[in-house]
């Protein structure tokens, strides 16, 4: 989409007032609410509390070098996204795919299924809390009726499986949502690639590999950048499933940093973690839009 | 044709502007309007059992006076959050706080809370009612025990430990004194018991290993008598002496003959395994034996027998954990709290609430015949209050109990050896000491 | 395709739907339940005498009434708020190509706002809250809610405006309109329907925002709904009853907004990256 052909020059000084006035409260509302406290963060992230009152420096930063429960949420986070998204993005990828055909009904189909993608992360929880439970919960018991011992199923109560259940919890949630983007991106593509291909004589696989991904680039970037973006900061979930236990077991980032802040009352140190977690965010994500803006000034 | 415009587009910009002034004066202004109203009052109180009594006794005072009560509810962690937040931003959103003796410490070293004793002379009282439970009232003192009084204890709790006694009474063993008697008792009924009715064996045991409070609230009584200790005179940490990793062997036997997933296991899961009668033994605040008797919830009726904690090395020590009731230092209506507390712990009022299931804080009540009609555990209930002690009244307890928690938590899902459990544990705790210096 | 081919791809479908929706009929049935049944063993899956006493334990004798209130309120007001400054926003830097590239830039800075884990401003926010004397107050929930409306509004309305050709303003203005009356008379009908969806977006988002309600939020005067229902996950006896319940009411407005907002949904979903 060509831009000049959509948009004018602001080459009248009139045009320039016009635009900036319509900005401006937009900008004015992001700084105070983004901007500034991220400046206010750098202040707070300074100061820590010692018996003798407040001290200004970088006691925390130098904390966190040697704070090893930092480090282990630092890794389940990290763990965490990986394993979501790849499972996610396969099943959804899969799906999508297997899917690609004309489907009657499809709006009821795509409302239904983006159900579990809607719901407050809270209900989301709260659900599979109660689904989960090793003796009265449904999956046990349905387990238990198909004759599966589930004596040593303790979903929320043995390290290895609280972190599964987190892990398919999300899956849960999010791969709906994943299929539905990728489903529309490969509905968008042409006929005339693939008959292109066909005539040539490519395998499936040379045409899924040459035709369909390429095209289907847009959507798996943008899937692979928010659903990124979503696990890395994952909060309420767990905060509801497990409270980041056993044991430690499924603490996360940002759960670490909250019960810092708001329950050992170190806000301090609480941001100079937050800022870890920012800078990887970042990161990821000006990789990703770089990604996404070759695109679009290619088309 | 523009200046009409221009005129137009004036009088919408104002309307807009009015619109958005008179929503956000709405909104800010519920808040004002009823905080200034010193006919009304704000109660924090726990979600839960402990809570719930509080709360039809604020129903009760409102039936009685007219003031108006209002009640923010959360869990057990979020209620500690909710009002050291409101300590630290000093919001002034609580009246009153209901909270865990555990947190005391840390609440009255930072002079958060209101010294009562003006509050009371000023009622005409001195000091606290001597009918009060001595250690209760021990708690609500900073320094413990001697210092000033900043709170008043509203439900006595103290650790009792519980029994099936129709399974005692069928393999023929004897009331437990002491934990290894708890455990081989637990051995036989468990292996005993492999096939329940309905396909649901029964446990031995049962307790709380869940991070956090949960699993250090059951871990101490069974630490203390194994002749633990977490502080040595000098406050130095020593959880990792001998004892102490020997008291944490022996919860992981007792995790042997508990139902699976036990390591996660709050008190709701506790307490449904009683209930449904899938679980033999277990230690109990009194506060939660209500449901025992309950016909809607309970399979159990009439087979639950309670007794004092066991022994190991030492005499079995009940850990005490009561609620209390304080006044925030910047509670807006510090008055109208005063006299609300001193009426919610006045006997009448405690005996209606002990009628209710609440365990009362004063002397007077454990003897009175009625309430010891229906709870015959009353005697057992004072002695152990009585005789209790309490979890280390130090101000970064809830630090501590974190990291605690945590390791006994993986020394019990089998991530930890119990050695390295406690290592670890001492390490951390040590971490935490020092940076509170 | 063979018929085999498709009746297995429709069976595919059908288990994936079972999937996502099997969880939410449980919710819903212990939300009907007895206590007993609730924990009955093996789970009763259809056949239960169903009660509405968890209904009205949450939203009468319970303050559940006060927080859907509440998150209504709120996410209403932050709604209009995002859609009124974003859509403003969003035209002027559809519509005009600003000097050093500043419409594109300012676009993808305000897209990166988005990407903020919340954790990371929720701190100094409640700080700030805490310091304007706002904290526990909808005021301060609907100002930080527009705050990440605002983006989402910004980036999505933009993408809507772009679509609608350059003529159009100009053949109002020759006819005397001056821009913003150009905006209002022509342009805004045109994009009406994007308007709508990402309002819908916006609301949906709003209503169920947890962390930030969790931080600022102390008393009932403010929780809004997701704060009530995890506080009831207690000590001892978990209230799972009221929890369901509240959470079958909190689901409701969503999934009829849902429906409505269906042939925009993918695209609000991926930023209009895919025009679904």
């Amino acid at each position: 989409m060509p831009k000049s052909r959509k948009s004018y020059n602001a080459a009248s000084k009139r045009d320039l007032v016009f635009a900036s006035l319509l900005i401006a409260p937009a900008i004015a509302v992001l700084l105070f609410l983004s901007i500034y406290p991220l400046a206010y963060s750098v202040w707070i992230s300074l100061q820590s509390e010692t018996a003798n009152g407040v001290s200004i420096g970088l006691h925390n930063f130098y904390r966190l070098a040697s704070d090893g429960f930092f480090f282990t949420s630092l890794v389940h986070t990290l763990v965490f996204t990986t394993a979501a998204l790849t499972l996610e993005f396969s099943i959804g990828l899969g799906l999508a795919l297997l899917l690609n055909q004309h489907i009657r009904d499809r709006g009821l189909f795509r409302a239904l299924l983006l159900v579990p993608m809607m719901l407050p992360t809270v209900v989301v929880g709260v659900v599979w809390r109660l689904m989960l439970n090793s003796n009265f919960g449904a999956i046990n018991g349905a387990l238990k009726q198909l004759g599966i011992n589930t004596e040593q199923l303790t979903w929320t109560a043995s390290p290895g499986l609280a972190f599964a259940s987190v892990i398919l919890v999300d899956v849960w949630q999010w791969t709906p949502f994943v299929f539905l983007v990728l489903l529309a991106g490969l509905q968008a593509i042409p006929q005339e690639p693939y008959e292109a291909a066909l005539i040539d004589g490519s395998t499936r696989w040379q045409t899924f590999r040459h035709v369909t991904l390429p095209l289907l680039r847009p959507a798996i970037l943008i899937v692979l950048l928010l659903r990124t973006m979503d696990l890395l900061r994952v909060f309420d979930q767990i905060f509801i499933l497990t409270e980041g236990g056993p044991g430690f077991a499924t603490e996360t980032i940002s759960l670490y940093i909250y019960r810092t802040a708001f329950r050992f009352s170190e806000f301090g140190y609480a941001v100079a973690m937050s800022f870890v977690l920012l800078l990887i965010t970042n990161v990821i994500s000006t990789v990703y839009i770089r990604f996404l803006q070759t695109r679009e000034s290619a088309s | 044709m523009s200046n009409v415009s221009h005129s137009i587009m004036k009088k919408r910009i104002v309307s807009v502007v009015l619109i958005a002034g008179l929503i956000a004066v709405g909104l800010l202004g519920c808040k004002t309007a009823t905080q200034q109203q010193s006919k009304r009052l704000t109660l924090a109180v726990n979600s839960g059992v402990e809570g719930d009594a509080l709360k039809q006794a604020a129903n009760d005072y409102e039936a009685q006076t007219g003031i108006h009560i209002d009640i923010a509810e959360f869990p057990y962690t979020n209620l500690f959050e909710k009002e050291l937040i409101d300590f630290n931003a000093r919001t002034g959103a609580y009246d009153l706080i209901m909270l865990d003796d555990p947190w005391f410490p840390r609440f009255a070293s930072k002079q958060f809370l209101a010294d009562l004793t003006p509050l009371l002379q000023k009622r005409g009282q001195n000091g606290p009612d001597k009918d009060f439970v001595e250690t209760s009232i021990a708690l609500c003192r900073h320094p413990y025990q001697t210092g000033n009084l900043y709170a008043l204890p509203y439900v006595g709790n103290s650790q009792l430990f519980f029994y099936r006694k129709d399974l005692f009474e069928k393999y023929g063993l004897k009331e437990p004194q002491k934990w290894e008697e708890v455990l081989a008792a637990a051995k036989t009924i468990h292996e005993k018991e492999s096939t329940g009715a309905g396909g649901n064996r029964i446990h031995g045991y049962v307790m709380r290993a869940a991070q956090g409070n949960a699993a250090v609230a059951d871990f101490m009584p069974i630490f203390w008598a194994f002749g633990g200790e977490m502080f040595d005179a000098s406050g130095k940490p020593i959880v990792n002496t001998p004892e102490g990793v020997d008291a944490l062997k022996f919860m992981l036997e007792l995790g042997k003959v508990s139902p699976p997933g036990y390591a996660s296991f709050n008190a709701d899961d506790v307490g449904a395994h009683l209930l449904q009668g899938t679980a033999a033994m277990s230690i109990n605040w009194p506060a939660w034996i209500g449901p025992f008797s309950d016909p809607r919830k309970s399979k159990v009726i009439g087979k639950m027998a309670f007794t004092t904690l066991p022994a190991a090395q030492k005499e079995g020590k009940a850990e005490i954990g009561n609620w209390l009731i304080a006044i925030p230092r910047d509670a807006k209506n510090a008055e109208g709290a005063a006299d609300f507390l001193l009426w919610v712990t006045s006997t009448e009022q405690m005996r209606k609430s002990a009628e209710r299931g609440n365990p009362p804080t004063r002397t007077s009540l454990f003897s009175d015949s009625q309430l010891v009609a229906k709870y015959p555990s009353y005697p057992a209930q004072l002695k152990s209050l009585q005789t209790s002690r309490p979890r280390p009244r130090t101000p970064q307890w809830n630090e501590i109990e974190n990291a605690f928690g945590i390791f006994l938590s993986k020394a019990n899902s089998g991530e930890l050896t119990p050695e390295d459990a406690m290592n670890q544990a001492n390490a951390e705790i040590e971490k935490i000491l020092q940076r509170g210096q | 395709m063979s018929a085999m081919k498709r009746t297995a791809k429709y069976l595919i479908l059908f288990l994936a739907l079972l999937v996502a929706i099997a969880p939410i009929y449980w919710m819903l049935t212990i939300s009907l339940k007895t206590e007993a049944d609730q924990f009955a063993s093996p789970p009763r899956w259809i056949a239960f005498t169903p009660t509405l006493s968890h209904y009205y334990d949450a939203f009468v004798e319970r303050s559940f009434g006060q927080y859907l209130v509440t998150s209504a309120l709120v996410a209403v007001l932050s709604t209009a708020a995002a859609l009124v400054i974003g859509t403003l926003a969003a035209y002027a830097l559809a519509r005009f190509r600003l000097p050093f590239d500043l419409d594109q830039k300012l676009s993808l800075w305000i897209l990166s706002t988005r990407m903020f884990p919340a954790i990371v401003t929720a701190i100094p926010l409640f700080l700030m809250m805490r310091d304007l004397q706002l904290l526990n107050t909808r005021l301060s929930l609907v100002i930080v809610y527009t705050g990440f409306n605002l983006p989402f509004v910004v980036w999505m309305m933009r993408g809507f405006f772009a679509e609608l050709p350059r003529d159009l303003e100009e053949a109002a203005m020759v006819d005397g309109d001056s821009r913003l009356g150009a905006l209002r008379r022509v342009v805004l009908p045109l994009v009406a329907p994007g308007l709508a969806a990402t309002a819908v977006f916006c609301l949906i988002v709003s209503w169920n925002e947890f962390l930030f309600a969790l931080v600022l939020t102390q008393t009932d005067a403010a929780m809004t709904l997701p704060v009530g229902i995890a506080g009831r996950v207690t000590q001892y006896e978990i209230k799972w009853g009221v929890m369901s319940a509240a959470g079958a009411v909190a689901i409701v407005p969503i999934l009829v907004f849902a429906l409505a907002v269906q042939k925009y949904l993918v695209r609000g979903l991926s930023l209009g990256a895919v025009k679904g």
